[in-house]
Formats: structure tokens, C-alpha cells, sequence
């Protein structure tokens, strides 16, 4: 059974509906310990004062925000918690749009939805009524000190909230300067590219891909721990193309 | 302009294009940091070595791996790199897929791509790559590895540039199983589905991400500046979680008169 992260209310208009949030993602990476090189010993994170470079203890620790320079802003746990307003139990849908028009970009973790004991019957028609009319609901949502905005679609049979980046978050790709080029791409070269991408076209389908480091990882922890040594492996060169239309041409020759 | 995260090459059959990565994201949230009570002097967190109870420089830090015997196996960055040679410095493009078939619960965090390098090679293969991605209108599925993960990757041409978009691997989306839902008797009617459905039509709008913005960073600027002049912060009382209604028709239909009398 899954352990649910936050319990709450999602309000849209005078129709409320009780749930539980669980998290809908995990990350799977191989972790590592930060370790003493020559021994393999524990390092301790301590929180030294910068001042006297002595060691504080916790209950000596408070927050604070530097207002300018060297000026500091003290701030208790409960004062930062009341920026989440008085109502921070519930999940408010304001309106409803295409899901299909949302940027990759935005969209940051997913979170599955439960019901609670009560009001079972509006989840279920909150999740009929989001099936039928093909839209996902927006609103807002505080979790953790933190306000985003959330998505909500239907998930199979679950209910689902996507957490969002807001619009000033996101870097314009346009503001990076690309360097100048004497010749632009030719039509020739674009065709032949646009043919290469025809003959990759796939449907996605994310179990076609394994995480291959993983298993790589673990392999290499095992030689080491048998006292093998490792070796690094030989430079490559990678040269860029500066021929693109004879890297091109024999791309396609070989697909 | 900010440091680059990643500089390899992205590989495109035969063609291979230097690339750095960039970082899509910027950090809004305001920041504390802990401080010494009686000074309020910055508290900084050092390495100590546990056994020696003596501070450690970072170069003299590893990564351990702790087996299931209770072994540490020490492995240096440099061996680190030696498990996936290849694509620590190369994103080998696989696929081209159709965005719309990725579900967004795989989408993680997305950065912006520049050409590595100003040489006339470089940029126009870039070029290139923007150009017949913006044409097709597809991405680009490719995988390489940062620091010590794996990601898979989607590259898209947007504002004329790459965007690279890290995927969750499809075992790092958890199975809904055991997610507490409905039973067959919380089934809505059928004149209950219409009615929600009209009440989503009624606040049905397109996706506009300006109009939303962090109301919570808001507040907490405002009281920063209310502490900061000495003030006290008022810690509002949470409100009472609105109960489950008794009659969801009810409230559908006085939803749904309270919109239009707006």
C-alpha cells in the first residue's frame, strides 16, 4: 500500500472533492556516499560558524534572508509557513483547459490522487466528467512551503495532478546568441536531413528503453570490489562535421 | 550568462554536432540560509571525516557504495566515467518520435542546447538540426549520462534553438496500483456527468501560463519586508477543510447559476 504525502480537498466551484496525494514518481538512480578517498571512511556535513569556525549546534540555527549585504532577516519556520495563507488544505480548480497545448517544458513532478473515506462519489464524478469533456483542470496547490500550479487529468483510473513551472521560471531558448555562419544550411542538406529523421521515426513507446548505466555502474562496483583495477578508458577524438553534406549523404547510405 | 552543466557532441547519424547544455529552469524562490542565533553569522557546512574528526578537502572525497555485506567499495570520479565512456560525452540520437505520444508524467527538467564552439562547422550543423526539427515537427530521442545518471532525453527546436528535455525511465514512474479508488457504486449518473461536464465548459479557457504566478514567493517577500521593519508577522489560522458535499447535483447546478450570474 503506498503512503499518501498530503491529505486535502480539491474545491471546484461549491463542489468539493477529499484526497490523498501520493507521489507517482521515484527516482532509480545507483547512489553513492560521500566517502574519505583513502579509507573509504564516513564524511559528516557539520555546520561550522563562519564567523568564530566553530561547530553549531542545531538548536543554535535560524533562518534568515540577507535583506542586502551582510543584513539579515530573521524568519521562524511558523512565520515562513504563513505565506501559504489560511487556506492551505484545499486545491482550488479554477478553469479548465486543452491539455494539448501545455509545453513540455512546464510540467515538473507528477502525483497520483486517492480518495478518503468520504466523498468517494465526487471523485468518481470528477474523473467521468474530465474523461468526457477532454480537458484537464488548473489550479493552484501548496505543498511543502511551495506554491505551484497543478494540472489535473484523468490517469486510467486515477485522478492525477502535474506539478507546473511558472511562466517567469522558464529561460527563453531565443536569448542564447548562436554565433554566425558564412553559408546557411542548404535546401539539399535539409532534405537529406529530414529524410534521415523519416527513416527514424518511431512511436514512442518508454519501455523500449532501459537504463543500461545502471547495470554498468553496478558491474563496475563489483570489479572493484574484487580488487580489479580500472583503467581509463582512451580519449576520442570527437571531430565535428565539417563536410555535413558527405556526413549526410553516408548517413543515409548506411540507413 | 551562467556556466554550462554538460559540452559533448550530439551524434545524428554520421553527422555530429559539439554542443553545450544550459540549464532551461531559473531559481525564483527566495532563499534563507541558516544562521548562528546569537550573531546571526552565516552557518557553512564542512566535510569531516568521521574517523579522523578532521575536516576533508574535496578532492579527497569519493563516492562509496555500500554492498549488501556491508562493504564500502570506493570509486573515484574518474572511474565513475570509465562504466559508460561514451555517453558521458555523446547524446546518440536514436529516434525521432512524435511529442504528443509522450505522456508528460516522463517529462523532468528541461535545458536549452547551444553549438560548442563558434567554428562555421559547428554552427551550421546545429543549424541544420533546428531547422529539420522545426520543419518535421519532431523530437529527437537520444540518451546520454551527467555526472553519475543516465537520462533519457527528448530534443525539440523552439525560439530557433535545441531545447533537451530530461524523461523519467518508464520504472521510475511508479504503477497507480493500490491508489484508493471509487467503487462501482460511487458511479455517477448520467445527468450528473452532463452537468460537470457543463460546468467544466463554463470555466473552460486556453492554457496561458502568464496568468499564473507564485501568490505564495509573494506573500513571503511581504512579510521578509514586514519582519525587516520590526513588525510582527501575523500567522493566519488555517481554515476548517471544506466537508464533502451531501448533494453533489445541488451544488453542480448552484456552481454552475453562480458562474453565469457573474
Amino acid at each position: 500500500m503506498p503512503r499518501s504525502i498530503w491529505n486535502g480537498t480539491i474545491a471546484f466551484g461549491l463542489v468539493t472533492v477529499p484526497i490523498k496525494v501520493y507521489s507517482a514518481t521515484e527516482s532509480k538512480t545507483v547512489h553513492f556516499r560521500e566517502v574519505h578517498a583513502k579509507d573509504g571512511s564516513r564524511i559528516e556535513h557539520r555546520r561550522i560558524c563562519s564567523k568564530d569556525g566553530k561547530e553549531v549546534d542545531y538548536d543554535d540555527v535560524v533562518k534568515g534572508y540577507e535583506a542586502s549585504r551582510g543584513k539579515w532577516v530573521e524568519l521562524t519556520d511558523d512565520e515562513i509557513a504563513a505565506a501559504a495563507g489560511s487556506q492551505s488544505r484545499r486545491l482550488d480548480i479554477d478553469h479548465f483547459v486543452p491539455a494539448d497545448e501545455i509545453d513540455p517544458d512546464y510540467y515538473e513532478r507528477t502525483y497520483y490522487l486517492g480518495t478518503q473515506d468520504k466523498g468517494k462519489d465526487a471523485y468518481a464524478l470528477l474523473h467521468a466528467a474530465l474523461e468526457k469533456s477532454g480537458r484537464a483542470g488548473v489550479g493552484r496547490w501548496i505543498f511543502h512551503n511551495r506554491e505551484r500550479t497543478v494540472v489535473l487529468r484523468t490517469l486510467g483510473d486515477v485522478l492525477a495532478i502535474h506539478t507546473m513551472r511558472f511562466a517567469d521560471e522558464l529561460v527563453d531558448p531565443g536569448e542564447f546568441e548562436l554565433g554566425r555562419v558564412r553559408r546557411k544550411p542548404s535546401e539539399r542538406e535539409i532534405k537529406m536531413a529530414a529524410s534521415l529523421v523519416d527513416g527514424l521515426h518511431t512511436e514512442f513507446d518508454p519501455s523500449d528503453y532501459e537504463d543500461s548505466y545502471r547495470e554498468a555502474v553496478l558491474e563496475l562496483v563489483e570489479r572493484k570490489a574484487q580488487g580489479k583495477n580500472i583503467e581509463p578508458p582512451e580519449e576520442v577524438e570527437t571531430e565535428s562535421a565539417d563536410d555535413l553534406l558527405a556526413a549526410l549523404e553516408a548517413s543515409l547510405a548506411k540507413a | 550568462m551562467p556556466r554550462s552543466l554538460w559540452t559533448g557532441s550530439l551524434s545524428f547519424g554520421l553527422v555530429s554536432v559539439p554542443v553545450a547544455m544550459y540549464s532551461g529552469v531559473v531559481d525564483t524562490d527566495l532563499h534563507f540560509r541558516q544562521l548562528h542565533a546569537k550573531d546571526h553569522a552565516p552557518v557553512e557546512i564542512h566535510r569531516y571525516c568521521a574517523e579522523e574528526d578532521e575536516e576533508v578537502p574535496y578532492e579527497e572525497i569519493a563516492n562509496g557504495y555500500e554492498t549488501d555485506d556491508g562493504d564500502m567499495v570506493i570509486l573515484t570520479d574518474a572511474e565513475l566515467a570509465t562504466a559508460a565512456p561514451r555517453k558521458t560525452r555523446t547524446v546518440d540520437i536514436e529516434a525521432f518520435v512524435d511529442i504528443d505520444d509522450v505522456d508528460p508524467i516522463h517529462f523532468d527538467h528541461p535545458y536549452v542546447l547551444v553549438p560548442g564552439g563558434d567554428s562555421e562547422g559547428a554552427v551550421r550543423a546545429y543549424r541544420l538540426l533546428v531547422e529539420v526539427m522545426d520543419r518535421t515537427e519532431r523530437a529527437a530521442l537520444g540518451r546520454f549520462v551527467m555526472r553519475t545518471k543516465e537520462y533519457l532525453v527528448l530534443i525539440r527546436a523552439r525560439s530557433g534553438r535545441l531545447t533537451l528535455t530530461t524523461l523519467l525511465w518508464h520504472d521510475e514512474v511508479r504503477p497507480a496500483k493500490g491508489i484508493p479508488t471509487p467503487t462501482k457504486r460511487d458511479k455517477p449518473a448520467r445527468k450528473e456527468v452532463d452537468q460537470a461536464v457543463a460546468l467544466i465548459e463554463a470555466l473552460a479557457c486556453p492554457w496561458d501560463p502568464d496568468r499564473y504566478e507564485d501568490a505564495y514567493q509573494k506573500r513571503l517577500k511581504k512579510i521578509v519586508q514586514q519582519k525587516r521593519k520590526g513588525k510582527t508577522v501575523e500567522v493566519p489560522e488555517a481554515e476548517k477543510e471544506p466537508s464533502p458535499v451531501p448533494d453533489l447535483m445541488a451544488a453542480l447546478e448552484q456552481t454552475l447559476a453562480d458562474i453565469k450570474s457573474r
